[in-house]
């Protein structure tokens, strides 16, 4: 009786254990203000932004983020140079212990090729963060439709 | 001694230019040329299958812009900055057209460029040409663009292209040229100066 019990309460220790480490790696790469950009009706490659925030005490790395929505995805960075714009796939994110990356307009975006269904303004896709560790995290984002400005105005005083 | 008189006299001297240039680039963020450059003639297609051409320049002032229909994060960004500027110049008593020249046509088509632009303004217009007719207009702007193949597959290849935004005087010589990052606050701004300084 006395070893059931204990092999009863190795068995709850170790679920609650796995348990445990299963909710904290799921809970340290936090995704917040995603959404996807709405686009024209011919546009087959879309961008999704977001910001990847890792509240673990260690870094943690990004390997990819897909969709079930799309065909295939890809993270990239845009960036000046000689006035050129430029894209380049970026094989992982590294996010530091306890810091963010943002994925924002002219900068690193996720690219999402052919959109498996018609998506508009309004409608919602899913995205599936991977991290090295074999932990994924999986989002609702919005798809938005933005065909005006928010205006960053860089003066130098 | 005479060394340091004259090196600190060169330092103030020095100073000013600096800062005299400084207070002329606050001014405006765009750089416009003291005397507008002519443009040597060139000929593309509008997305409504019309000619496009240094006549077509003629008679409004024109923010051009760069880009392809299959670029998803710069070329949306700049389109909705050149709707923000558009709005924001709605009381100007000018004709503004905004426009998009394709770097890739190959695959943008009047068609296809039609339904890009207008999505973001029912006004803008889709320009493209054959890579010569466009080589006509874009080497004498000093732009430059690049297509980059891609794993993903032919049809998803990437083109690295000139973001700047120029600007076209009613008389179609070009007149000014905007660099990033775009602000949509600041181009309008410097349009309203410039319009100042021409009337």
């Amino acid at each position: 009786m006395k070893l059931v019990n204990r092999q009863q309460a190795a068995v709850l220790f170790m679920l609650l254990l796995s348990f445990m480490t299963t909710a904290m790696a799921g809970a340290a790469v936090v995704v917040e203000g995603q959404w996807v950009r709405e686009a024209p009706p011919t546009s087959t490659v879309l961008a999704a932004y977001m910001v990847l925030k890792n509240t673990a005490d260690t870094p943690r790395t990004v390997t990819r983020i897909d969709s079930p929505d799309f065909r295939n995805s890809q993270i990239h960075r845009t960036f000046m140079e000689d006035g050129i714009a430029k894209m380049l796939p970026v094989d992982k994110l590294q996010l530091p212990a306890n810091g963010s990356v943002v994925l924002e307009p002219g900068g690193l975006h996720l690219m999402l090729f052919d959109p498996l269904r018609t998506l508009r303004d309004g409608d919602t896709v899913v995205l599936v963060i991977h991290a090295d560790n074999g932990d994924s995290v999986t989002v609702d984002a919005p798809v938005v439709r933005k065909t005006d400005a928010t205006d960053h105005a860089h003066h130098h005083h | 001694m005479i060394i340091a008189v004259l090196a600190t006299a060169a330092g103030i001297w020095f100073a000013r230019l600096v800062l005299q240039r400084t207070v002329v680039e606050d001014e405006l963020a765009a750089t416009r040329f003291p005397v507008a450059r002519e443009i040597q003639p060139f000929e593309l297609v509008d997305h409504n299958h019309a000619v496009f051409n240094n006549a077509a320049l003629q008679q409004r002032w024109s923010f051009v812009f760069f880009g392809y229909t299959y670029c998803p994060d710069v070329c949306p960004t700049t389109l909705s900055v050149l709707n923000s500027i558009a709005q924001r110049l709605q009381d100007v008593d000018e004709d503004i057209r905004f426009v998009m020249v394709t770097v890739d046509p190959q695959r943008d088509t009047p068609e296809r460029l039609a339904e890009y632009v207008t999505y973001f303004n029912g006004d803008f217009l889709g320009v493209t040409g054959s890579d010569q007719e466009l080589e006509q207009l874009t080497r004498q702007l000093g732009i430059l663009y690049n297509r980059v193949e891609s794993e993903n597959g032919s049809e998803n290849y990437l083109v690295d292209h000139t973001a700047a935004v120029f600007l076209f005087d009613p008389d179609g010589r070009y007149h000014a040229v905007f660099t990033p990052p775009l602000s949509a606050e600041n181009i309008a701004g410097d349009f309203r100066k410039m319009l100042k300084a021409t009337q």
